[in-house]
């Protein structure tokens, strides 16, 4: 078997070697990076579409929340609206009752007082017809016997006591 | 003991007669130089079958890591405008690599032919000088050549040839010392093996003074260092030296 020169150039295989090595750089080329970098622009595009949809969600979830706020805030005016309003109607409707109930009590108190004026009116009459008819009768009984000295101040004494009980 | 280190063997002549190429030498060179290239081109289809986008295999992170070193290594290197260069660096490292390490397995490398690196070297320096007359035109290139003075015109011209030359000596010599050392060393450890083996007195002492029993396992350790390391830094050094040439050609 033929040996080359350990040290020299052999123009086939220098033409050769500079063949093989951009037969190797299109291998290389064709298969390590274009497939490697397809799949790295594809994973590229796929996180960049997360990214720009998880923008878009925080977006939507920033204007709901606006929204949101916003009711919120509606729904405390108005809820203030409604307790002030409450308030004041619950105030208007206190204080007239007060106002009734102490015209009611004024108005009971002035029947209950004319009531009174007039049982004691009452009473001072009967207590007058009972002294009548009482004279009457002490009359009477002075007439159906000698009523002594002693007797008729027992008499007066015994009406003073019996006017005193019947008052 | 006779130590012979000799070039490529030649497994069968074409006979061509074309003047200067001369006869077509299908050499060891050349059938290591295919092999590793359907190496390297089988593992990238390895690496790159079933590709996905998301829950990688650890496979398919090795191959985009290799990718995105290339890149890295580029573009750090040249900038983006060199992106198209990526695959052309990627090959000539490549292959350089594993060119170098085939000598492991004890295949003789493409590496340790000179017409191998003064292939690469060439393409390159094409490359470097297409990229001066790219960036200032063939009058700044050839006015280039007289810089600082015109006095320097002659060794402005033996600089710029020197370039490819001690780019393909530079690694062809790392991988030819390699090969030279190893072989000497597996000489001589054969002849202390036999001299060790030789003293045992007898006929066991002579059967075992033939087998070089030193050979097994020490020169490993020597090849850590003239096929591992060098192997990688004289790849990786062609490469580096590639990339800069080519953008200081382009800084003009």
């Amino acid at each position: 078997m033929d040996v080359q020169n350990l040290v020299g150039l052999i123009p086939w295989t220098f033409v050769a070697q500079i063949c093989n090595l951009f037969i190797q750089m299109y291998l290389i080329k064709r298969f390590l990076f274009k497939p490697i970098n397809n799949i790295l622009e594809k994973r590229k595009a796929a996180a960049d579409a997360e990214i720009s949809e998880a923008t878009k969600a925080k977006e939507e979830a920033l204007a709901m929340k606006a929204d949101y706020e916003q009711n919120m805030l509606e729904a405390k005016t108005k809820a203030n609206e409604i307790l002030t309003t409450a308030q004041k109607t619950a105030t208007v409707q206190s204080e007239e009752m007060i106002r009734e109930a102490s015209k009611q009590a004024a108005a009971l108190k002035v029947k209950a007082e004319s009531d009174i004026a007039q049982e004691k009116r009452k009473a001072v009459n009967e207590i007058k017809d009972e002294i009548g008819s009482m004279a009457v009768e002490i009359a009477g009984k002075v007439i159906e016997r000698e009523i002594s000295e002693e007797d008729h101040a027992k008499l007066i004494d015994e009406f003073i006591a019996s006017v005193g009980e019947g008052a | 003991m006779e130590v012979d280190i000799s070039g490529a063997r030649v497994f069968f002549t074409i006979h061509t007669n074309i003047p200067i190429l001369g006869d077509l030498q299908i050499s060891e060179t050349l059938v290591v130089s295919w092999l590793v290239m359907i190496l390297i081109t089988g593992l990238c289809i390895w690496l790159t079958h079933d590709l996905k986008v998301e829950n990688i295999s650890k496979r398919q992170a090795v191959a985009e890591m290799l990718v995105e070193t290339a890149n890295k290594f580029v573009i750090g290197n040249m900038g983006e405008t060199f992106r198209y260069l990526i695959p052309f660096v990627a090959a000539l490292f490549s292959t350089s690599l594993v060119s170098n390490l085939i000598s492991l397995v004890g295949l003789r490398s493409p590496t340790a032919d000179l017409s191998t690196e003064a292939a690469w070297a060439v393409v390159v320096f094409v490359m470097i000088t297409w990229q001066k007359i790219k960036t200032g035109g063939i009058g700044g290139y050839l006015k280039g050549f007289t810089q600082p003075i015109a006095v320097l015109t002659p060794f402005n011209i033996l600089s710029e040839i020197a370039t490819p030359i001690s780019m393909a000596c530079r690694h062809f010599g790392n991988i030819l010392s390699g090969i030279v050392i190893n072989s000497l060393i597996y000489a001589a450890l054969a002849v202390a093996s036999s001299a060790l083996f030789g003293l045992i007195p007898g006929l066991v002492g002579d059967v075992l003074a033939r087998i070089p029993f030193l050979d097994v396992g020490i020169p490993a350790i020597l090849s850590v260092y003239f096929d591992w390391f060098t192997g990688v830094m004289q790849a990786y050094i062609f490469c580096m030296l590639t990339t800069l040439y080519i953008a200081n050609a382009a800084e003009g």
